[in-house]
């Protein structure tokens, strides 16, 4: 469904090229700018200037206009919010602000190895590693980024087969089997997090030994598949 | 080698023994682990990296306790899930096994040297910048495979690796798990696999109930499994 949406994706443009800590502090600097500059003109360069920067990383044309389409209806709702409550110019120029940022952030994950970002965050972050785990950080970081397209896929699949039950007008019928699978999945992250070794400290072990001396005094031959 | 001494699981919310003790010590090359839905497998595996701890009794793999020293323990056992997708957690196949490797290596070159070294062991180097969403079921174990194996653990657990697999995935898993250098646990439904093993530990109802050899052990399991059907079409 949404395979390669928001993935890295290897090319040689301008912003590929950039070293990750730059665009990590641009996509800051200009959501800030984005939203502290008010008025039509402002708001309408800004959405402008950030599909041009988006078009520039070439992103795959099909998935990206298919993952684009929860964050335009995530923008007509929060815009639908405001206007609603009476603020339309107001509701038409956060929904178009939100759209500059949200396709900001996709040139960033597009154009950037998460694997970079990752190791950038942890980097960041190690001035207060004795408060939080810098590797925690990128860590959850990956992961939010691995659970976004995972949630899409539940609630697709959840949706289908409330549809196949006949079901396709109660929205309990889709969320709340989601929401089972999508914290039946969260578990099984989590135990395989703490199954590859990922949620333990870096450092040895108390015992002092090194990763070498602790494997297991067995050798087995390797056989030969048949 | 893997050590249970009186090792039990009682389940903390209802008191439920999930895992009577349990003493045995396997040193053998490859053990398989059969039994009923329900009947204690994957609570009697898990113990053995660390997943989860006995309520009574130790268990101790290569002479450590996996309670006191879990995090070497979970270093030389490594864990293979059913479903590979709980497991991959970066979007390509190669940035998921340096994500394994982050702990051992620090450097970054040599860790995407390592990983493309442990995507080519696998046959997978041809997918490793490819995101691991439009990888088959197959291709996502075997991934998640590479990752575990990345860090050369001396013993690696595996949970019905090959139930969620077509036939052809499966052979390949299976030859796979076979050819490699380390000790295999390998907890599955599938007898023919089963049998393949040096020893085999038979569970019904939180108890090994049989532990020995592999053909004796599925030959008591298809018995007991005739016996319950029966019993269920006769009442
Ligand atoms: N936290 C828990 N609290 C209570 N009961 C539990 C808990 N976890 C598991 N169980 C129960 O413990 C029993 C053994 O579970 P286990 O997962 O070890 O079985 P299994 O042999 O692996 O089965 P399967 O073939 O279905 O994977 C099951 O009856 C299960 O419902
Ligand atoms: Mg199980």
């Amino acid at each position: 469904m949404l395979d390669a949406f928001g993935v890295y994706h290897p090319r040689r443009t301008p912003l590929h090229l950039l070293p990750p800590w730059v665009k990590l502090i641009g996509l800051a600097l200009s959501a800030v700018a984005i939203f502290i500059l008010r008025g039509p003109t402002w708001t309408l360069v800004g959405l402008v200037a950030s599909l041009a920067v988006l078009a520039s990383t070439l992103p795959p044309p099909r998935p990206t206009l298919r993952g684009l389409w929860p964050i335009a209806l995530l923008t007509v709702l929060m815009g639908g919010y405001q206007w609603f409550r009476g603020d339309r110019a107001g509701a038409a120029e956060f929904a178009a602000d939100f759209l500059a940022v949200a396709c900001l952030a996709l040139a960033l994950t597009t154009s950037t190895r998460l694997d970079d970002a990752v190791s950038l965050l942890s980097r960041a972050f190690r001035p207060l590693r004795h408060r939080i785990s810098p590797d925690s950080v990128g860590l959850v970081f990956a992961l939010t980024a691995r659970a976004i397209p995972e949630i899409t896929t539940i609630l697709g699949d959840s949706a289908d087969a409330a549809r196949a039950r006949g079901l396709a007008k109660s929205p309990q019928a889709t969320l709340v089997p989601a929401a089972v699978r999508t914290f039946g999945w969260a578990l099984g992250v989590g135990e395989a997090i703490t199954a590859r070794g990922l949620a333990d400290d870096p450092e040895p072990d108390s015992d002092g030994e090194t990763p070498e001396d602790t494997r297991g005094n067995v050798e087995y031959p390797r056989r030969r598949p048949a | 080698m893997i050590e249970f001494r009186n090792a039990s699981v009682v389940a903390a919310s209802s008191d439920a023994v999930l895992l009577a003790p349990t003493t045995l010590a396997l040193s053998e090359r490859r053990v398989s682990v059969i039994g009923a839905n329900g009947s204690g497998k994957s609570t009697l595996v898990r113990l053995v990296n660390g997943l989860a701890m006995p309520t009574t009794g130790s268990v101790l793999v290569n002479g450590r306790d996996t309670r006191r020293q879990a995090s070497s323990v979970r270093h030389d056992v490594g864990f293979l899930f059913t479903d590979p997708s709980s497991q991959l957690i970066m979007p390509t196949a190669i940035e998921d096994v340096a994500l394994s490797l982050r702990r051992t290596i620090r450097d970054k070159g040599a860790r995407t040297t390592a990983a493309l070294t442990a995507l080519d062991e696998i046959g997978l180097a041809g997918h490793s910048h490819v995101s691991v969403h439009s990888l088959s079921g197959g291709q996502r174990q075997l991934l998640a495979l590479a990752g575990v194996l990345a860090v050369n653990p001396s013993i690696l657990v595996a949970d019905e690796p090959t139930t969620l697999l077509d036939l052809r995935w499966r052979a390949h898993v299976d030859a796979l798990l076979d050819a490699l250098p380390v000790q295999v646990i390998e907890v599955t439904h599938d007898l023919d696999a089963a049998e393949r093993a040096d020893r085999t530990l038979f569970l019904d109802g939180g108890k090994v109930v049989f532990d020995g050899k592999p053909s004796r052990a599925v030959a008591l399991y298809r018995d007991l499994m005739s016996s319950r059907a029966e019993g269920r079409a006769d009442a």
